[in-house]
C-alpha cells in the first residue's frame, strides 16, 4: 500500500517530483552531499527519468532555482500590483516574499545552499536583487524632486534587507523573519518619504493578506494565466500617464540561413520555456532544422545562446548608434537613441526578453557580455556634458551616466518580465525627459520629451 | 581568493603561501577557520583606519564622512581581502554567514552614535544600523563582482548621504555628503 503522500507525489509531473526531492534533500544534506541517486530515491524514480528532464545535479539545481526565482517574481510583481500607493505595494512586496519563507522552511534553505553552485546561481539571485531594488526605487516618484535620491539608495536597501533575511533562514529563524518587515519597510521609506513616514512603518503590523486589499478575484484569477497580471494603468503613475497604442513594425528579423534560424528558433523557444527550460530539441524543432545541423554551428544550448545574445546586441547597438547620429543636436539626438532602441525591442519581443531579462540568468559569461553592452551606451550620454555650464556640471556626479542607464533598463526590464515588451515605445517620452533632465533641467528635458516624432 | 570560497582547497592555500600542510593545521583547524581568520584581520584593520580618520574631526556627521572615506579607501587598496570578506561571505553559504554578520557587527556601534545627535533617535528601527552596514556592503559586493573596484571610491557622497539620511534627514545628509573628507592617504 502506498502511504498518502507517496501517492500525491505518484500523482504530480516528473519533473516536478524531481525537483521537490531536490529541494527537500538539498535542504537537509546542503549541495555538496545531495546526489541524484538521493534525489530518485527520495522521488520513487529511476535514473533515465532523471535524464529525460536534466543533465545533471547541477543542471537540476539550476533549474529549479531559476524557476523558483521566475515564481517569486511573479508573485512579487502580483503583491506590487494588489495596492495603489507606493509604501503599500512595497509592504505587499515584504509580506509576500517572508510569507514564503517562513512557512516554507525547505525552500528558504534551498535559496541558501543553491549558492554553493556557483557564479551561475549567485547571477541568479542578483537578478532577482535587481528587481527588487527598482521597486524600491519607484519610491523617488513620490518625491517633489524624483532626482534626489542616489540610485544606490534602492540597491543598499534591498542588499541589505537580503543580508538579514539571509543570515535569519541560515540559523533556522525564519519563523521571527515577520518581525523584521516593520523594520526593513521603515529604513525603506525614510529615504524617499522622509523619517517620520518611516518611523510610522513601525507602528505597523506584518500583514500578507492586506496585499489583497484591492480586487482580489481579479488579482488572483490572474495567477494561472502564469504571467503578472499588469495593467498599464497598473504601473507608478510615470509610466501610465502615456498614451497606448504600438507600432507595428514588420519582423525585421528576417532568417536567411541555418545559423540565423537556429538564434531566432533559440529565442522562440526561450521565450516559451525560459532559458532553462528550454532543450536543444525545442531549439531544433523552432528552428526547423535537424539536430545534427544544430550541432554542426553549436557544440552546446549555452554557445547558441552566447550567439544569439552578441547577435541580438550588435544589431540593437546598430540601430541605436543610427539613431543617435541622425543629428548634431545632441538632446534629439539622444532622443533618437532611445527612440531607435524601444522600437526593436518593441518589434521583437523574443529578443528582447533574451537580451534584457534571460542574459541576466544564463550564467557568468554571459553577464560579463551583459555588463559591457549596457556600459556601452554610457558614453552617448557623457557627450551630453560637453559646452554645459559650470553650475550643470557642478551637478552631476561621476557616475551619473552609468545611473541613467541602469535607470533606463530598469524600467525597460521590468516591463518585459511584466510580459509588456510590445508596448516599450510608450516609455519613449518618460526615459527621454528623465535621462535629460540632469543635463538640461527638467523644463528644457520634458519640452524635448513631449515633441512629436 | 581568486577562485572563490567554494573552489579553494586548504592545497591551494599551502602552495600560495610556500608553507607545508601541516603548518597549515597548526595555526588552523580547517579552511573556513582560515577565512575567518583572513577576514577578522582585514575587518580589524579596516576599523583601526575608520577610527583613525574618524577622530580627526569633531562632530559625528563629519566622522562619518571621513570614515567611509577611509573605509572606501581601503576597500579599493585591498580588493583581494574585501572580495573574500564580503562577496564570499553573502555566497559562501552557512559555514560563512558568521564571519558576515561578525563584519557587519563591528561597524554597527559607529553608526549607533549617530541616534545621539538625531531628534528622533530612539524611536529610529532597531535594525537601522545592520541596514546601514550591510547596504554599504551591498554596494560594495556589486562593484566588486563587476569589477570595478577603481570606482569604489567615487561612491563615498552617495553612501554618506545613504548612511545620514535616517538620522539627520535627507537635506543636511546631502549637504554634509557635498563635503570633501580629510583624504584618506594622511593618515
Amino acid at each position: 500500500m502506498l502511504d498518502l503522500e507517496t501517492r500525491e507525489r505518484a500523482a504530480s509531473p516528473e519533473r516536478e517530483r524531481i525537483v521537490e526531492a531536490l529541494i527537500e534533500i538539498a535542504a537537509e544534506r546542503g549541495y555538496a552531499e545531495t546526489t541524484v541517486e538521493l534525489i530518485l530515491e527520495r522521488a520513487g524514480l529511476d535514473r533515465p527519468a532523471f535524464d529525460r528532464h536534466f543533465r545533471g545535479k547541477y543542471d537540476c539545481f539550476l533549474s529549479a532555482w531559476q524557476e523558483m526565482n521566475e515564481g517569486c517574481m511573479r508573485e512579487m510583481l502580483e503583491a506590487y500590483n494588489s495596492q495603489d500607493e507606493w509604501p503599500d505595494r512595497l509592504r505587499a512586496v515584504a509580506c509576500e516574499i517572508v510569507e514564503r519563507l517562513s512557512n516554507d522552511a525547505d525552500r528558504a534553505t534551498f535559496a541558501v545552499e543553491v549558492l554553493a553552485a556557483g557564479d551561475a546561481a549567485r547571477a541568479r539571485r542578483d537578478m532577482t536583487m535587481r528587481v527588487i531594488a527598482s521597486l524600491i526605487d519607484a519610491g523617488r516618484n513620490e518625491m517633489d524632486d524624483p532626482e534626489s535620491v542616489p540610485h544606490t539608495t534602492a540597491e543598499a536597501l534591498a542588499g541589505s534587507a537580503y543580508g538579514q533575511v539571509y543570515a535569519k533562514v541560515v540559523r533556522g529563524q525564519a519563523d521571527e523573519l515577520p518581525n523584521l518587515v516593520p523594520q526593513l519597510m521603515s529604513a525603506a521609506v525614510m529615504p524617499y518619504l522622509g523619517i517620520d513616514a518611516g518611523l510610522a512603518e513601525l507602528s505597523r503590523d506584518f500583514d500578507p493578506s492586506a496585499r489583497y486589499g484591492r480586487d482580489v478575484a481579479k488579482k488572483s484569477s490572474s495567477r494561472k494565466s502564469g504571467e503578472p497580471n499588469v495593467a498599464a494603468d497598473d504601473y507608478p503613475p510615470e509610466l501610465a500617464r502615456l498614451p497606448p497604442g504600438r507600432h507595428g513594425l514588420p519582423r525585421e528579423f528576417v532568417v536567411h540561413n541555418q545559423r540565423e534560424r537556429l538564434i531566432a528558433g533559440l529565442a522562440e523557444a526561450i521565450a516559451e520555456n525560459g532559458y532553462s527550460g528550454t532543450t536543444i530539441a525545442h531549439i531544433t524543432r523552432h528552428a526547423a532544422v535537424s539536430r545534427r545541423t544544430f550541432y554542426e554551428h553549436f557544440s552546446s544550448k549555452d554557445e547558441c545562446f552566447v550567439a544569439a545574445y552578441d547577435t541580438v546586441m550588435e544589431q540593437l547597438q546598430e540601430r541605436v548608434s543610427a539613431g543617435f547620429e541622425s543629428t548634431d543636436d545632441w538632446p534629439h539626438a539622444v532622443r533618437a537613441g532611445i527612440s531607435a532602441m524601444l522600437e526593436f525591442l518593441a518589434a521583437e519581443p523574443h529578443l528582447a526578453r533574451l537580451c534584457m531579462v534571460e542574459a541576466l540568468v544564463a550564467g557568468p559569461v554571459v553577464v560579463e557580455r551583459y555588463d559591457a553592452a549596457i556600459q556601452s551606451f554610457v558614453p552617448y550620454f557623457q557627450t551630453g556634458r560637453e559646452g554645459r555650464p559650470p553650475e550643470v556640471l557642478a551637478r552631476l556626479s561621476p557616475t551619473t551616466e552609468e545611473a541613467l542607464v541602469g535607470g533606463m533598463v530598469s524600467l525597460i526590464s521590468r516591463r518585459i518580465i511584466a510580459g509588456k515588451a510590445e508596448d516599450l515605445e510608450e516609455l519613449l517620452p518618460d526615459l527621454v525627459e528623465f535621462t535629460l533632465t540632469p543635463y538640461l533641467g527638467s523644463e528644457e528635458a520634458s519640452k524635448v520629451a513631449a515633441e512629436k516624432d | 581568493m581568486e577562485k572563490g570560497y567554494r573552489a579553494v582547497t586548504v592545497a591551494d592555500i599551502v602552495r600560495r603561501a610556500g608553507i607545508a600542510r601541516n603548518t597549515f593545521y597548526e595555526n588552523f583547524s580547517s579552511k573556513e577557520d582560515c577565512f575567518l581568520a583572513a577576514s577578522e584581520f582585514a575587518v580589524k584593520e579596516a576599523l583601526r583606519r575608520v577610527v583613525d580618520a574618524a577622530s580627526k574631526v569633531d562632530s559625528w556627521p563629519a566622522r562619518v564622512n571621513a570614515g567611509l572615506s577611509a573605509f572606501l579607501h581601503y576597500v579599493s587598496s585591498e580588493p583581494a581581502l574585501a572580495r573574500t570578506c564580503i562577496v564570499e561571505a553573502l555566497s559562501a553559504g552557512p559555514a560563512a554567514v558568521d564571519r558576515y554578520e561578525r563584519s557587519i557587527q563591528a561597524f554597527v556601534p559607529l553608526f549607533r552614535m549617530g541616534r545621539k545627535v538625531s531628534s528622533k533617535g530612539e524611536e529610529l528601527p532597531t535594525t537601522l544600523e545592520e541596514t546601514i552596514v550591510g547596504g554599504i556592503f551591498w554596494i560594495l559586493y556589486q562593484r566588486i563582482i563587476m569589477g570595478q573596484t577603481e570606482q569604489i571610491e567615487e561612491l563615498l557622497p552617495e553612501l554618506v548621504e545613504f548612511a545620514l539620511t535616517p538620522y539627520l534627514g535627507a537635506e543636511s545628509a546631502k549637504r554634509i555628503a557635498a563635503e570633501a573628507p580629510p583624504t584618506p592617504t594622511a593618515s
